[in-house]
């Protein structure tokens, strides 16, 4: 009798111990941005939510994720949950990398409520991802030296723009416009070369009327954007040592906006709010800072800039396809953003009207009701990687004076032109 | 004549200031910076001492990265050292049919860019389950050492009289016994000078690295830094903390060997 | 009687050549030759990343005509050959003369600053060359760098200098980086080959009236000359296959300026996905190293494979 119980007992336990097991998932989701230990602390929670799920966070550095995401989707491996760019989904989604998500957004509730769901709808009009973080960039300016100098409204246009800077430097002697004019990986120049076009009302590429692709620009549009540009270069209000920088936030923008050495930059909020906050440390008990956010210059009614943004996408290759669902669901939920993930905002345009913009912020607010996501470029047959990349390189080489400004854009050009083949 | 002397030495003394200098500022500079926050590096006039930037990169994992750069480095040295003194050693001391083509295949790796393997071997790594394991990053990491191993030990052996040993062999050695009790103790200095580059090679890697470590937990040194060079900006006191850690570790171990380096280097370039 | 015995020697002499040489080849065969053979045929085809899956289709040498047609394919065949490798190698060669001589000279002995300066010697080889260029990106800041601030309290220069941006200065300071850190390297190879100069003949040299250059050149040089050649046929395999240092330090830019072999392998195969192109790249810098490799030796009348 003993024995037949302690047998039973056994089983039981066995069964117990089997069934665990067999209901254990383990999931990894790759997150990429330096907020790791809050959303560590926030997968702990989701993990006591769901028992049965265990979550491991994984990183890498943004330049390497896609080529590795490309590979190990390749080969049948890869973190179950991804965070990538807005604009990697269509590439990625036509490699083959993606899970296909209609059925579960469709029952979420649908997909109207999400900022660019365009950009993570894949080329063959399924949904591949879901919005989850978007920010844009805007102008920044440090008001007391605009005052300083006798500039008395914040630009308009980008002749306004050019004005404002060389009156700064040759007033006050300080840093106009210090735009990031480096050309290496991470280069900037390829989103503000595309503002200036837009802003124009013209764009690189562009949807044909019969459809396909097709350059929205001339040689003589690229031209007159390097032109622009290397002018600051050129007369000395933004310094040549921005040559030198590849990164918006680097710490000598930042810090030369933060103790006014500098009176004009161009961010997303992210390092913004890391400018006011060095200032507030240097000047503690001093009010408000002097430093303001506004809209892109632009020769159109209104200003334009692009969603930037990253992703939530589920690997083609995972095994717990609901429970990677069900992870998705828990990030890009509001707590998320208001305890754990605070630094960015949300991809939604319900959340994003019930935010409450920090004072100077007031440029952000009113640039993303008007910011487009980036389209035909992302829908056409040219990577985004090489289009960013040869830009770069063509402004670079124009900027050193290695390449002539027309043999530049001829370059960059041609490099479109090849790709939309 | 003495003037003349003292000022040589003078010279001579300005020239070892100046060299020192160029040596060693760049080190002052590491951990100096890495004592500093991102603030007062770059300010003027500041500077406050903090071991901030440490706690940091040890919250971020810097403790793990160190175990598994140490763990795979320090096994894939040897590795490669015993397997290329093996290879060394018959090319040096045999002919046989194939030497010629067997020892340009070996030398040959030294021939072309790493970068080119990492896709070939991602595709194999991740179809046999190698990715994120410390065997395979130190399989890895012993193929990329043994070609120049292999030739600096067969330089090296050259120096060593084929004397010694046949006459250890004539003894009643087997050739594995010459080889371990006779020739080993007198290339010590060539072993160790070999052993040392590759383990800088494997402790240095990062391409490599980046491919097939994905997961936290098994990360090395080099990736660990990398990761500070981040996309909006970059946390340079981290950066100049996380420097001092990957540094310190080579250095120390360099600091014991460094009377044996000198006198392995040069073998078989220097007598012929 | 002795006949058997011999005969067994040889064989179990070739079963011991066989066991010694298997490991290593075995461990080349799988993570060398292997990925060398599928990167020849990654050259030969169409192969992206994007469609690593299903594989690339055969093009022949196109991508080879492609790259070596590129019009901007021979300026960077020029950086790498010349200011990467052909500058460096011999920058590091005389300043690596100049420390061992330095190092070796009685007076430094007299000053007992000897174990010092090899010590120090130690700190730039022990960096790791992501810190070597880490630390000297920041020393070389336009802004923060410590460079710049000597320069401008020195009032040498009135505004800071963009050492990695401006094409005057990127050469030389990429090259800077790659001699402070492989230098040491340079310095105790020649030293060992200088200590190992036999003193009789410099010293009867001495005696016969010679000046100490004049004993350089004659007695020492000829001397070491071996130990600098392969020295400098090691470096330059290192050096022109090298990609960390101009990747980390520039990123190929200033716009295209400092772009290498290497960054270009890395360019097409990792940001433009275009694996074919990037492999072919590859070949060619093995192609080019190899030929390079065995001409070397066969001009210098020694036989790697002697």
């Amino acid at each position: 009798m003993r024995l037949a119980r302690a047998l039973l007992a056994g089983v039981v336990a066995a069964l117990i111990v089997w069934g665990s097991a067999a209901r254990a998932t383990d999931l990894t989701l790759r997150f990429n941005d330096p907020e790791v230990k809050q959303l560590r602390a926030a997968l702990d929670v989701f993990e006591q939510q769901n028992p049965g799920i265990h979550v491991k966070l994984e990183q890498m550095p943004w330049a390497d994720v896609m080529p590795q995401t490309l590979r190990e989707t390749a080969v049948g491996t890869g973190p179950d949950v991804m965070h990538i760019a807005f604009v990697w989904t269509k590439d990625l989604a036509a490699a083959g990398a993606l899970l296909p998500l209609d059925k579960y957004i469709a029952a979420d509730g649908g997909s109207s409520d999400y900022i660019a769901m365009d950009l993570a709808t894949g080329r063959d009009g399924h949904a591949y991802a879901v919005p989850w973080t978007v920010d844009c960039w805007t102008m920044v300016y440090r008001t007391d030296l605009l005052t300083q100098a006798g500039v008395t409204a914040i630009p308009r246009t980008w002749e306004e723009l050019r004005a404002a800077s060389l009156k700064v430097h040759q007033v006050t002697g300080k840093i106009g416009f210090g735009f990031p004019a480096g050309s290496g990986a991470t280069n900037t120049m390829w989103f503000i070369a595309n503002y200036y076009w837009w802003n124009h009302g013209k764009a690189l590429v562009v949807s044909k009327p019969g459809g396909g692709f097709g350059l929205g620009l001339d040689q003589s549009d690229i031209a007159g954007a390097i032109r622009y540009f290397a002018d600051y270069l050129k007369q000395g209000d933004s310094p040549k040592s921005m040559l030198a920088i590849n990164n918006w936030g680097d710490p000598a923008i930042i810090e030369a906006m933060a103790s006014g050495e500098q009176a004009i930059a161009i961010m997303p909020p992210a390092n913004f709010r890391q400018i006011v906050a060095a200032w507030r440390a240097r000047n503690p008990n001093a009010g408000d800072p002097p430093l303001l956010s506004a809209v892109m210059p632009t020769e159109l009614p209104t200003s334009v800039v692009n969603f930037g943004g990253r992703s939530l996408g589920i690997n083609a290759n995972t095994q717990h396809p609901d429970a990677a669902w069900k992870l998705v669901q828990f990030l890009k939920s509001k707590p998320i953003f208001t305890d754990y993930y605070t630094s960015q905002f949300p991809a939604r345009k319900s959340m994003l009207s019930t935010l409450n913009f920090a004072p100077g912020m007031q440029g952000y607010a009113q640039q993303l009701q008007n910011a487009r996501s980036w389209g035909p470029y992302s829908d056409g047959p040219v990577p985004i990687n090489t289009m960013w990349n040869a830009t770069g390189r063509a402004f670079g080489s124009a900027f050193i004076g290695e390449l002539s400004v027309d043999q530049a854009s001829e370059q960059l050009l041609s490099v479109i032109r090849k790709g939309l083949q | 004549m003495r003037l003349r002397a003292r000022i040589g030495d003078g010279a001579i003394l300005l020239t070892a200031a100046a060299t020192l200098g160029f040596l060693l500022y760049p080190a002052v500079v590491v951990f100096s910076g890495s004592m500093q926050t991102n603030e007062t590096l770059f300010a003027r006039n500041r500077f406050d001492l903090t071991w901030d930037n440490y706690r940091h990169i040890f919250d971020a994992g810097f403790g793990t990265y160190l175990s598994n750069s140490l763990a795979i480095c320090l096994a894939a040295t040897l590795a490669a050292t015993v397997v290329s003194v093996m290879a060394a050693y018959v090319f040096s001391r045999r002919r046989f049919r194939w030497r010629r083509v067997l020892l340009t295949a070996v030398v040959a790796g030294q021939w072309f860019p790493w970068i080119v393997l990492v896709t070939p071997l991602f595709i194999l790594f991740a179809r046999t389950g190698l990715t994120n394991s410390y065997s395979g990053m130190i399989l890895c990491y012993t193929a990329i050492s043994i070609p120049f191993s292999v030739y600096l030990l067969l330089g090296y052996l050259e120096t060593v009289p084929r004397e010694l040993d046949e006459a250890a062999m004539v003894d009643g050695c087997t050739p594995l016994g010459a080889l371990w009790h006779v020739v080993l103790p007198v290339m010590l200095p060539g072993v160790v000078a070999t052993a040392t580059y590759a383990f800088l090679l494997c402790w240095t890697e990062y391409l490599l690295a980046l491919a097939f470590l994905t997961q936290p937990a098994m990360k090395t040194l080099p990736l660990g830094l990398y990761q500070f060079f981040g996309e909006d900006t970059t946390d340079w006191g981290a950066v100049m903390a996380g420097s001092a850690v990957t540094t310190l570790p080579a250095l120390l171990l360099f600091l014991p060997l460094q009377r044996w380096l000198v006198s392995g280097l040069t073998a078989g370039s220097v007598k012929q | 009687m002795m006949a058997p015995a011999r005969r067994r020697t040889a064989r179990a002499d070739q079963v011991f050549v066989t066991l010694m040489l298997a490991p290593s080849l075995l461990i080349l065969a799988a993570f060398y030759l292997y990925p060398m053979a599928s990167n020849v045929w990654f050259s030969l085809t169409d192969l992206s990343l994007m469609k690593l899956r299903q594989g690339g289709a055969y093009i022949g040498l196109a991508n080879y005509a492609d790259a070596l047609g590129g019009a901007d394919f021979w300026r960077v065949v020029w950086n790498t050959a010349f200011w990467l490798t052909a500058v460096s190698v011999v920058v590091r060669l005389v300043l690596g003369m100049a420390l061992a001589l330095l190092l070796n000279s009685a007076a430094l002995l007299r000053l007992r600053l000897r174990t010092l300066m090899r010590l120090a010697l130690l700190v730039p080889w022990a960096t790791p060359p992501i810190v070597a260029v880490a630390v000297w990106r920041w020393l070389l800041h336009p802004q923060a760098g410590g460079i710049n601030r000597a320069l401008l309290w020195l009032g040498l220069t009135r505004h800071p200098i963009a050492f990695l941006a401006d094409t005057a200065t990127v050469w030389p300071a990429i090259v800077l980086i790659m001699v402070w850190n492989t230098v040491p390297v340079a310095t105790l190879t020649l030293l060992a080959a200088l200590q190992s100069v036999p003193r009789e003949l410099s010293e009867a040299a001495a005696l016969d009236g010679a000046g100490s250059v004049r004993i350089f050149r004659h007695v020492t040089l000829p001397h070491i000359m071996p130990t600098i050649m392969i020295l400098a046929m090691l470096m330059t395999f290192w050096t022109f296959n090298n990609f960390v240092y101009v990747w980390l330090a520039t990123g190929a830019g200033p716009g295209r300026y400092t772009d290498v072999l290497a960054t270009e392998v890395y360019l097409r195969g990792f940001v433009d996905f275009n694996l074919g192109s990037s492999a072919a790249i590859g070949v060619i810098m093995a192609v080019a190293m190899g030929t390079f490799g065995l001409l070397y030796v066969r001009v210098l009348g020694r036989r790697v494979a002697s």
